[in-house]
């Protein structure tokens, strides 16, 4: 074997090193459907409390999606690493979750909520998630979903109850539906792109 | 002249370093996300783990979720040490051609 073989293989190595060490941070997450889900469950439950006039139906689609989402997320989760980034964002989610689950159940039964007060701080939680995990990833698209929650939750706290529910859903499309979709392509795209890579 | 620096042969090996590198990446790692990762085969990937164990660059753990066994392997910092140096001797063999990783 030549000195020119040498550098060769070597060089081989770097290149081998360096793709696999991408493999590995890639982020293998798909978390797409579950915006749209969180976003569709919020249309439900709008919805079932204004024409079904129940109070059962903010708590129990809200219990509904958390079930579903921690179901399908652990069996698509299943197999694949877990990296510090993912855990990161992921932990933002979940406190996030618990304590908005908190807050508004509590809330909800204390009867010191209105429209107002609950848009303001789900807008609230979900901007500050949304940023949280769009400056981890350093994605624009999600630091923009944090801004138009942060705008439903300040239209909350100064517009009507008519102008707080708008933005409510107008943030709803925007920030989880549409956003999730978005994510969803991407996702997509990056699963046909990756292929297995032979060592 | 200086001497050159010698490469671990127990990194060097193909499938050993890019299984060590697929590691440095991730908390831990199941055996069947390494298998599709590196495409090796079942035999063959066993054996260069357990190598990499053996060295004590790497550690395993055997454990059942719903029923299913799954084994889950994670670098250990003797792994890291190793790649470490294993990636500076590389960049000095190759003249610091060597990208930083």
């Amino acid at each position: 074997m030549n000195a020119e073989t040498d550098k060769s293989e070597l060089a081989e190595r770097v290149k081998l090193i360096e793709s696999m060490i991408g493999e590995g941070r890639r982020s293998t997450t798909k978390w797409g459907w579950s915006f749209v889900l969180w976003g569709v469950a919020y249309y439900v439950a709008a919805a079932w409390a204004t024409w079904g006039q129940s109070w059962l139906a903010w708590p129990v689609t809200m219990v509904a999606a958390a079930v579903i989402s921690s179901v399908v997320g652990s069996r698509i989760q299943r197999g694949k690493p877990e990296t510090t980034l993912g855990r990161s964002v992921g932990a933002v989610w979940i406190a996030m979750g618990c304590a908005l689950m908190v807050v508004l159940i509590s809330l909800g039964f204390s009867g010191h909520g209105d429209a107002h007060v609950f848009i303001a701080i789900v807008g609230a939680m979900l901007a500050v998630a949304h940023a949280t995990s769009g400056m981890i990833l350093k994605w624009k698209a999600q630091v923009a979903c944090a801004v138009v929650w942060l705008a439903s939750a300040v239209a909350a706290c100064f517009g009507s109850a008519k102008v707080a529910v708008l933005a409510f859903l107008i943030a709803t499309f925007l920030g989880q539906i549409v956003f999730g979709i978005y994510a969803m392509v991407l996702e997509s795209r990056r699963r046909k792109r990756d292929g297995a890579v032979n060592a | 002249m200086p001497e050159l620096p010698e490469l671990n042969p127990v990194i060097h090996g193909k499938l050993r370093l890019a299984l060590l590198s697929l590691l440095s990446g991730v908390d831990e790692a199941e055996f069947t996300w390494l298998r599709a990762k590196t495409g090796a085969t079942d035999g063959n990937l066993g054996a260069q783990l357990l190598k990499l164990e053996e060295a004590g660059y790497v550690s395993v753990e055997k454990r059942f979720v719903l029923r299913k066994p799954q084994t889950l392997y994670r670098m250990t910092e003797a792994g890291r040490a190793a790649l470490t140096e294993y990636v500076a001797a590389l960049r000095e063999l190759l003249g610091g051609a060597a990208s930083s990783f």
